[in-house]
């Protein structure tokens, strides 16, 4: 238990987490009688806390059972009212970071709260421990087994007086060992199982009315809208799902959020076909939109479109966050849209999370190679610098050196995590006073 | 810049697709030159025409479409004339492409190596190439001569049907001309009709005269061709038959060795001189699949393809998008094409990757000499890439110039408004996004496409079109801005502020 909560603390930047048994905060009130949701986040800022997610997904079978980690172990926060981005190049984990958050996969393991809600949770971690755990407790055992009988052979061979009393007090001494293994392991796994159905209970006693408070913006328009829906049933399907059958009062809704998004109430009755890539990706967001969301999941809502409309995506995503106060978990592969539009950005590779801080900040004192390697390769509108550009390669098995001590993501200047060891954070300081150097001699002389 | 030498030149090109909605006018007068070893890029949004152009060059035009108008001339050829057998001598050979989304691109139930060597297999047999090659210059005379009339002739045939049009419309004014008797009407009409008749005449003798002038001249040609075919045929028979000659000589002598021997070392030795003998035969006959695959590996490593005799044997899905990317440079690559095209190559990778592709495009192209059109929508690859740069919308190409002018010193409202779209790593400011969407090209607007969106328009703006206005010897510009009447209208403070920031970190004064 305590480890991970220590892990929590050091891999984010809000107040620690308390554990379980100090949990405090007022119940929410719910439809069901009888059950109670308890708050879990002392923040009241943080509205989605993500604790050692891990998302798994298996392929084949038998000897050609292939297990990829598309998810390994990422904590964040993301606080009310920010936009919080997650970059990263395809196949990084991104996209089923967030996936996950709205409960398109079941996790692997770790848990999502929102709002205070553990609203997707994995029990593989907890099971693993308790396999691992008894396994261990069992070995000791065994191993202490052995020892007190080559003693009470050692006894035996030496043919002392009062032989008995001796094998008995060694016999007496050695179970108490036993017993303190044996219940070392017994609140290990019984914390573990009350765990393992916290989460069942939690997950199967889920209020559908704070997940409909998470939406999401996915990647690409054109195939995320149903071709055989007009643009109106595409928008309702949700309120629908909800139990509002009030057609008219619907239609309504309709027409505002339409009307919010920049397009006319005539398009209610067209289908999606008729519209352009900028208007359907518009269409996507009036539907995550009806549903007045406070966390919105946007999936690369820019990539697939041209860049005249990106900017008119972007301007209408920021005005509307402005309005309705909105959160926005921002995914993307491009780091100039993201430093744009998010206030603090999380850099993904390979299913960990390698930086973490605001997003001045990463673009002022960049620090892990990775990062470094995706800034370089921004293209920008400005030839005299592109053609004078150079590229850093990011290679994980020469930038760094992980063979005496295993990297953790640290916290080296207030707010700023990155994934390294001692060793790496020393130099990384370094690097941190060679650039506040610079930029103060650039001042200076100015 | 005058000085160098023109590889494709396009000019006037306009091409329209029929849909079920009418003629949608896609391309509407464009030309530029692209010149050897160079990078012209083509940016514009989506629809703008970009990619049609460029699909119109290497001939793979929908069958919907149809070319209005214009010429693409490479090597003294009209690509727009000529036929799809012409079409397979350029095809990979002269003209290489790399498409947009290389999954679709790539066939999925063929093995990399065999979509590799495909094209070099069908073109295996040197002697039909020799052929080829040998009559090529009498057949492409031909084929401009033909060209040639057919231009002059629909020209008349446009100017009659004008003419025609108009005579029609003459004729319903009359009609509808109450001032005039009856008598007067019919006097009236019939004078037209004589005058349309004339002018059908006129056009029937010049189509006349036109065949009678060139009928001999084509004929000539044609004899020619026909003369030059036959003297092919020959030195290709004769080609060959040396080659048989000269291998059923050496196997003849090998054999009498090989009989007259008896020891078996030496026999071995004469064995392997006649497979020898014999290999070197086909080899100089036709390109063999292992001939095929050597080159092939050989191109893969050339665009960084690690272990590429394993992955010679893989399926498309078992590479990255990267990778898969490399496989379509390598196949646009393997028949030695003097020119490129890339159309968006990019578009659909990750900026670590797309980083990546384009530095290998760029030493392709250095260490190949190619000439290269690079069509994308994204301007700072273009800033990257390109040595020369047009701006399309569409339809037209709006401002051309090279890439420090265009970049420096943009002067077309479009190009301003594309460079302020773009969010920028160094400021934060609010984005200017351009208004609305592209028009719909079924109904052309009238005057300058992009007054309807841009909040620099003037009034003649929506009624004349533009001519092009000279910037500098290289740069010239589409819109009524440049025009000395009119108001002066200065770029958006972003884009402004963005050039003033690069000139001064690119240690170079604003002018």
């Amino acid at each position: 238990m305590s480890k991970q909560v220590e892990k929590v603390v050091e891999t984010t930047d809000v107040k620690p987490t308390p554990a379980p048994e100090k949990l405090r905060g007022a119940p929410i009130p719910v439809k069901k009688e009888g059950v109670t949701y308890r708050q879990d986040l002392v923040d009241k800022d943080v509205i989605l806390r993500v604790s050692h997610l891990k998302q798994f997904f298996t392929s084949g079978s038998g000897q050609n059972k292939f297990r990829n980690k598309a998810v390994h172990d990422i904590s964040f926060d993301v606080k009310k009212g920010e936009v919080f981005g997650l970059v990263g190049e395809s196949g990084c984990g991104k996209t089923t970071t967030g996936r996950s958050i709205i409960r398109l996969y079941n996790v692997t393991s770790g848990s999502v709260y929102f709002k205070g809600h553990r609203i997707n949770a994995g029990t593989r971690w907890n099971e693993k421990e308790i396999k691992w755990k008894t396994l261990n407790a069992k070995n000791d055992i065994k191993k202490l087994t052995k020892q007190m009988k080559d003693e009470i052979k050692d006894v035996q061979n030496e043919e002392r007086e009062n032989l008995e009393s001796v094998v008995a007090n060694i016999r007496a001494n050695y179970q108490e060992k036993i017993n303190a293994v044996k219940q070392e392991l017994d609140a290990i796994v019984k914390e573990q199982k009350a765990r393992i159905k916290q989460i069942k209970y939690d997950l199967k006693h889920l209020n559908p009315e704070v997940m409909t408070k998470m939406q999401m913006i996915f990647q690409d328009p054109s195939d995320s809208l149903n071709p055989r829906m007009t643009v109106e049933d595409i928008i309702q399907e949700g309120l629908q799902i909800q139990g509002l059958k009030d057609k008219a009062e619907n239609s309504k809704k309709v027409v505002e959020v339409l009307e919010k998004v920049g397009l006319i109430a005539d398009y209610a009755s067209r289908y999606p076909h008729e519209f352009s890539g900028g208007q359907r990706q518009r269409i996507g967001i009036a539907r995550a939109l009806i549903m007045n969301p406070e966390l919105m999941i946007a999936d690369e809502p820019i990539s697939a479109l041209d860049v005249s409309i990106r900017a008119q995506i972007i301007n209408l995503l920021n005005d509307l966050r402005e309005e309705y106060g909105l959160t926005i978990l921002f995914i993307a592969h491009d780091l100039s849209v993201v430093k744009y539009f998010c206030d603090r950005i999380a850099v993904m590779y390979y299913g960990e999370i390698v930086e973490l801080t605001t997003s001045e900040e990463l673009f002022k004192h960049p620090l892990h190679p990775y990062t470094k390697a995706l800034l370089s390769a921004i293209p920008k509108p400005d030839p005299l610098s592109e053609k004078s550009r150079q590229r850093l390669i990011y290679n994980p098995f020469t930038d760094h050196d992980y063979r005496e001590e295993k990297p953790t993501l640290q916290e080296i200047v207030p707010g700023h995590f990155v994934l390294a060891n001692s060793a790496e954070i020393e130099k990384y300081n370094k690097e941190i006073a060679a650039i506040d150097k610079k930029a103060n001699k650039a001042k200076v002389s100015e | 810049m005058n000085n160098k030498e023109i590889v494709i030149k396009v000019e006037d090109l306009a091409i329209s697709f029929a849909t079920d909605h009418g003629r949608l006018h896609a391309v509407r007068g464009v030309s530029f030159e692209l010149y050897r070893g160079e990078v012209l890029a083509i940016v514009g949004e989506s629809g703008s025409g970009k990619s049609v152009s460029a699909k119109t060059i290497m001939g793979i035009l929908p069958r919907n479409g149809r070319i209005e108008k214009g010429s693409i001339m490479y090597e003294g050829e009209d690509l727009t004339r000529i036929s799809e057998e012409d079409f397979h001598r350029l095809r990979g050979k002269k003209i290489g492409m790399i498409f947009q989304d290389p999954l679709s691109s790539l066939n999925p139930i063929m093995k990399v190596g065999r979509q590799l060597t495909e094209a070099i297999i069908i073109n295996a047999d040197k002697v039909k190439q020799k052929y080829n090659d040998l009559i090529s210059p009498q057949l492409i005379a031909l084929n401009n001569r033909r060209v040639q009339d057919e231009i002059l002739i629909s020209e008349k045939e446009n100017d009659v049907i004008d003419f025609i049009f108009n005579a029609r419309q003459e004729m319903s004014a009359i009609r509808k001309n109450t001032a005039l008797s009856k008598e007067e009407k019919k006097a009236a009409i019939n004078k037209v009709r004589a005058g349309i008749k004339a002018k059908r005449a006129e056009k029937r003798a010049f189509v006349k005269s036109i065949h009678a002038d060139s009928k001999p001249i084509i004929k000539a040609l044609a004899l020619e061709l026909v003369a030059a075919k036959k003297a092919a045929k020959i030195e290709t028979l004769k080609f060959k038959k040396d080659l048989t000659d000269k291998r059923d000589a050496e196997l003849s002598a090998l054999t009498a060795k090989l009989k007259a021997t008896s020891d078996a070392e030496e026999r071995k030795a004469i064995e392997a001189q006649i497979e020898k003998v014999k290999t070197e035969y086909i080899n100089n006959v036709r390109i063999t699949r292992a001939e095929a695959k050597k080159q092939a590996l050989k191109v893969m490593e050339e665009v960084g393809i690690p272990q590429p005799a394993r992955r010679f044997r893989q399926y498309p899905f078992e590479f990255s998008g990267g990778m898969r990317q490399r496989i379509v440079i390598a196949i646009a690559l393997i028949q030695n094409p003097d020119v490129l095209i890339c159309d968006e190559p990019t578009t659909a990778l990750d900026v670590t990757i797309q980083a990546q592709i384009l530095e290998l495009i760029n030493r392709l192209k250095r260490e190949r000499n190619l000439s290269v059109i690079f069509i994308t929508h994204d301007l700072g690859v273009v800033a990257n890439m390109a040595d020369r740069v047009a701006v399309m919308y569409a339809g037209k190409i709006v401002e051309y110039g090279l890439v420090n002018e265009l970049f420096y010193d943009p002067r077309h409202p479009y190009t301003w408004a594309l460079l302020s779209s773009i969010p920028d790593v160094d400021s934060r400011e609010r984005l200017e996004a351009i208004p609305g969407t592209p028009p719909n090209m079924v109904y052309p607007p009238k005057g300058d496409a992009f007054a309807p969106r841009s909040r620099y328009a003037m009034a003649i703006d929506f009624k004349e079109e533009p001519p092009y206005f000279k910037v500098s010897e290289t740069h010239y510009a589409k819109t009524w801005l440049l025009d000395p009447r009119a108001p002066k209208a200065e770029m958006p403070n972003i884009v402004a502020s963005r050039i003033k920031n690069s000139l001064k970190k690119g240690g170079k004064k604003d002018e």
